[in-house]
């Protein structure tokens, strides 16, 4: 017990300080983002044209806006803490949609080389030739915005990424002995891509999707900046910004207040990530 | 080596063939500039009439065939917004988006490369877990508000730069240093990367015990050899940084592609936004091929299948 | 000596005047929102484009600051029957290289403008003429399809070329290198950066105010707001309310606001969907706060209007009672309409003011419906809102001006069925604005618009919200009166320290 304790203690010193800072930061703002419902002390939509645009602290008739209110008099701590729920939201699932498509596709043409293989490789050229923010830009167009959209969206134009590092990982572990084995002891390609192939490729596809995720954040933000974000009265903090853009001078805080958040929140995934590269990535553990 | 060059150029071409085809079926899919281009009191005859003059009444394939005949004859076809050739359009966009890049690169490698020098040399260091929260910030500020925080502070407070335009040098500065952040950040970290690999190399142990000094080693060996990664990154860099001045210049009203891009795909102007993009995939694949046999030349070993 | 003290007088404020016009200045610069599409007049008519181009060309008519229509290239004109009209044409204006604008270049516009192989955007707004003709050097006989009143304000817009040069260089070339009568000659055209202009010092109006004249591209507000305040910008559009203190409170600047034709109203379906009751769009119309809406989110600048329509047009009345905000009316009508609760799609796109059509939304949804935003670009938009009725949402914000100061301009598009606009159709309202757009007594046309506005009152196809104040920001030394009809003609300004 004692042991056990003192080597949980010991691993953890091992883990830096800037890390553990982070991932407590990290999971504040997801305690905030999945319980907004319970924390925010107002309704986000709820408007007060007569209360617009005051500073942090402002109080209107017995209410009182601790981060000050935006264009429309809308309560800005709320409206932050249910746009962190947006921009987590989205982010996670475009990751999701991303990782599922490109593993599967990377994996299958790995596998099974070929002519699948030069489908999809070709596929994957063409798409990361397409600048990500024009090709999102573009079926944003067609699609039009919102939520799911733009999970769509993300999640679609970013695949290829996920599928490059699936298929040279499934390259190499689909020589390895134990894998040739159960191939002849007959066990279907499915069976084998799932059960011995994705474990062994998992670190690699962990890495990339924590770099992806920090810039899904930015890119649904970026997104959301140019107007073709989700659609309003919701918020994410890249919309709550492009709101704020134009109060500057005379409201700083709908920008700061937002930006700040998502700073911290992408400079959390980072620390994370580069931590985590260095502890799954053999290569770089030396470093 | 040639067959594998002659291999890579035909797989280059069938990518920007694809990505043609997907701007353009995806442009079709969105609608058409007609409505945009009429005045507001017009009638659906008259726009079924203006619809027709500019052949988007036709169906999608043999839109797409039309234009793949122009191409074929290196026609880029007529912007139908502003009356002239697309490809000119384009073309008069470029010199703004290099100036851009160039600017941005400027600032990606003035810093980056030093600081990922300082961060492999000096590890373990105040110095270097200070340019490593830089390295991670850099990465972590989105681009349009680093952009609105300088214009904020350099621009409307201070009055140092001018808050946008191009043409004079000093325009050029806040739009390079915003767009420049993230490349800086990649920098930093192949840097360091590629220096830590050749520090625990054989010949740096060895000159090492001769009782060379670390910083006589770096930059007589490590240095040049390190430079080899670090190029191809500055390849592929380019191209990011070429597509990623999307937001940048809409902010700074800075006159290059991306904004140009951003406008002719609201505009519905596909075949300003096919010469964009035809520009650009060429530019990726370009660099790619080149970062690829750059690999292949200096390390043999490399296989040469992909 | 009294009067000898008096020309002194005038002599010393004379002198006085013209040592204030000394210290003028070389460069104005305007930043607009977008480059110049074209600069061929007869090709795109938006904004950021005939702002340009206007300054190069002369226009056959045009409007004194009260907004009446007065001579520029014709004279005078006079109806000959109900469907011709015969102008008579300036014979002292030469284009800017030097040739004489005669009838022909007049009716070669007009011609131009209409014919089909130009493919211009603007047809729909000349196509009731038929031909236009040279009698003589200085007379130019104007045919319509049918008696058309609102043709000289029409015309107002219509922009003089020179016949020789166009058949010389072609379209495309014209486009690329313009060349009119007008006040300012083009010298560089930086596509999609800036268009720089040179005075034309043979001008037949006098000497333009500024040796050049530089229009900016510069799309992001907060950008030519700042702009503005360093000086790198002299001269605005498209202020956002929000932002007229910021320009107010600097010591550099100045606001400017002009009271304009333009409206901003609120289109509700009447074909489909639970608007399509009428006492649901009378409950929208009950629900809306228009002087909120004004004093808060306009910080004053627009004006609550009674029908869709603005005072400075033809045919604007003040007879029809608007409607009053009234919460709990518009809720007893939701109840009575059984939509207690119905959902309504609104549509907008990032061209419509987001923070009003938000607003729009709470204030209706608080009487018992429930709006919901469809927020797309500008041409996803406008597919719907001009397509099909069922498709075409429940709402929609617009700020509607047709630069052409009439009735006419307005609500025919909008609510006439068979108008691309229209979801809508009352054949009593069909009559009389058909009857109101091919009659030229303006005292009847005046009658037909008030019952019209009547019938639109009763039927609510839309609102009208509040008359729209454009907002510019200038320089505090540059003196300038901003007209109903938006236009901005460098010739109007002038600069004093």
């Amino acid at each position: 017990m004692i042991a056990s304790a003192r080597a949980f203690t010991q691993r953890l010193r091992r883990v830096p300080l800037s890390v553990i800072v982070v991932s407590i930061l990290l999971t504040i703002i997801i305690v905030l983002a999945v319980f907004a419902p319970l924390v925010a002390p107002a309704d986000p939509n709820n408007q007060t044209l007569l209360a617009r645009l005051k500073a942090p602290g402002f109080t209107y008739r017995g209410v009182t806006y601790w981060l000050g209110t935006d264009d429309l008099g809308r309560d800005l701590l709320s409206r932050t803490l249910y746009g962190a729920g947006v921009s987590l939201g989205v982010a996670v699932l475009s990751v999701i949609v991303s990782t599922l498509v490109g593993v599967s596709l990377g994996m299958l043409a790995g596998w099974f080389r070929g002519w699948t293989e030069t489908i999809i490789m070709r596929l994957v050229d063409i798409m990361m030739s397409i600048p990500a923010i024009l090709l999102a830009v573009l079926t944003v167009a067609v699609l039009g915005p919102g939520f799911l959209k733009l999970v769509l969206v993300l999640g679609l134009t970013r695949w290829p990424r996920y599928t490059r590092v699936a298929y040279a990982q499934t390259l190499q572990v689909s020589n390895l002995p134990f894998i040739k084995a159960s191939e002849l002891a007959g066990a279907g390609a499915v069976r084998i891509l799932f059960h011995h192939v994705l474990p062994n490729i998992a670190g690699p596809i962990l890495i990339v999707a924590t770099a992806e995720f920090g810039l899904m954040i930015l890119m649904e933000s970026g997104l959301s900046f140019l107007g073709l974000g989700i659609q309003p009265p919701a918020a994410s903090w890249g919309s709550i910004m492009s709101v704020g853009r134009q109060y500057l001078e005379r409201a700083w805080w709908i920008v700061a207040v937002p930006g700040v958040c998502l700073f911290l929140l992408v400079f959390s995934v980072n620390v994370l990530g580069d931590w985590l590269r260095d502890q799954l990535d053999p290569r770089s553990r030396s470093r | 080596m040639l067959n594998y060059t002659v291999q890579r150029l035909i797989q280059a071409v069938i990518a920007i063939f694809g990505v043609l085809t997907i701007v353009f079926v995806v442009m079709h899919l969105s609608g058409d500039p007609t409505l945009l281009l009429v005045p507001q009191d017009a009638s659906a005859e008259m726009i079924a009439e203006l619809r027709r003059q500019l052949g988007f009444d036709r169906p999608i394939w043999v839109q797409y065939l039309d234009y793949l005949y122009g191409l074929a004859q290196l026609d880029f076809g007529m912007s139908v917004v502003q009356r002239v050739p697309a490809f000119d359009i384009v073309a008069s966009r470029i010199p703004y988006t290099v100036q851009l890049a160039a600017g941005a690169l400027v600032v990606a490698i003035g810093v980056g490369i030093p600081a990922g020098i300082i961060m492999a040399t000096m590890r373990g260091s105040a110095i270097e877990r200070f340019l490593a929260a830089v390295v991670v910030t850099g990465q972590s500020v989105p681009t349009f508000l680093s952009a609105i925080l300088l214009i904020f502070i350099f621009g409307v407070t201070l009055r140092w730069l001018p808050t946008s335009g191009a043409g004079e040098f000093r325009a050029m500065i806040m739009p390079s240093i915003a767009l420049g952040a993230l490349s800086m950040s990649t920098f930093a970290r192949m840097t360091r990367i590629a220096i830590i690999d050749e520090l625990s190399k054989d010949y740096v142990r060895a000159g090492l015990a001769r009782g060379l000094s670390l910083g006589e080693t770096v930059f007589r060996h490590v240095l040049r050899n390190a430079s080899i990664p670090v190029i191809t990154i500055a390849a592929l860099e380019i191209g990011n940084l070429l597509a990623g001045a999307v937001i940048i210049e809409t902010v700074f009203a800075w006159p290059g592609i991306g904004q140009l891009a951003i406008q002719s795909i609201q505009a519905r102007d596909f075949l300003v936004v096919q010469v964009i993009v035809l520009l650009i995939s060429f530019v990726y694949v370009l660099t790619s091929v080149l970062a690829d046999l750059v690999y292949v030349v200096v390390d043999p070993r490399i296989r040469l299948v992909r | 000596m009294k009067l000898k003290l008096a020309t002194v007088a005038a002599v010393v404020l004379g002198l006085m005047a013209s040592a204030a016009f000394a210290q003028t200045k070389e460069t104005l610069t305007i930043d607009l929102p977008n480059d110049a599409a074209t600069l061929d007049p007869h090709l795109q008519w938006n904004t950021d484009s005939y702002t340009v181009y206007r300054n190069i060309f002369d226009n056959l008519l045009t409007r004194d600051t009260s907004g009446k229509i007065v001579p520029q290239i014709a004279t005078e004109w006079k109806y000959d029957g109900d469907k011709t009209i015969i102008f008579k044409i300036r014979d002292d204006v030469t284009f800017q290289d030097g040739s004489k604008l005669t009838a022909e270049d007049v009716a070669f516009s007009m011609n131009r403008i209409i014919d089909p192989a130009l493919k211009s955007p603007q047809l729909s707004q000349f196509d009731q003429i038929e031909k236009a003709e040279v009698v003589d050097p200085t007379t130019v006989k104007v045919t319509t399809k049918s008696p058309y009143p609102a043709l000289l304000a029409q015309l107002v817009k219509l922009s003089i070329v020179p016949k020789s040069y166009v058949e010389k260089v072609g379209d495309q070339d014209f486009n690329l290198k313009p060349m009119g009568s007008g006040p300012y000659k083009m010298v560089e055209w930086k596509k999609g950066i800036q268009t720089e202009l040179e005075a034309n010092d043979k001008y037949w109006r006098g000497n333009p105010p500024f040796k050049k004249v530089v229009f900016r591209a510069v799309p992001d507000v907060s950008t030519r707001i700042a702009d503005l305040k360093t000086g790198k910008a002299d001269l605005i559009r498209e202020v956002p309310p929000d932002q007229a203190s910021a320009i107010e409170s600097d010591s550099n600047t100045k606001l400017l606001a002009g009271e304009t034709e333009r409206v901003g109203y609120l289109y509700i379906n009447a074909e489909a969907g639970p608007t399509k009751d009428v006492r649901v769009r009378q409950a929208i119309a009950y629900a809306i706060d228009k002087q909120g809406l004004v004093d808060a989110l306009l910080e004053g600048y627009g004006k609550p209007v009674n029908v869709v329509g603005a005072e400075p047009i033809f045919g604007y009345t003040d007879a029809v009672e608007g409607y009053p905000f009234d919460p709990e009316k518009a809720a007893q009508l939701i109840k009575e309409a059984g939509a207690e609760g119905a959902t309504v799609e609104f549509l907008t796109s990032p061209s419509y003011p987001r923070a009003l059509v938000e607003a729009i939304q709470q204030m209706v949804n608080e009487v018992g419906l429930n709006v919901t935003i469809s927020s797309s670009d500008q041409a996803t938009f406008l597919k719907r809102r001009q397509g099909d009725a069922e498709n075409a949402g429940g709402m929609a914000f617009g700020a509607w001006s047709c630069a052409c100061q009439d009735a006419d301009g307005i609500i025919f598009p909008l609510f006439r069925s068979g108008s691309i606009w229209a979801k809508y159709k009352n054949e009593k309202y069909d009559a009389l604005v058909d009857e109101a757009r091919i009659i030229l007594d303006e005292q009847k046309r005046k009658e037909l618009y008030a019952q019209a506005y009547e019938i639109l009152r009763e039927d609510v196809p839309g609102l009208g919200l509040y008359q729209v104040y454009a907002l510019y920001g200038v320089s505090k030394n540059l003196q300038w009166q901003p007209t109903a009809n938006e236009a901005m003609f460098v010739m109007d300004m002038s600069w004093q320290q």
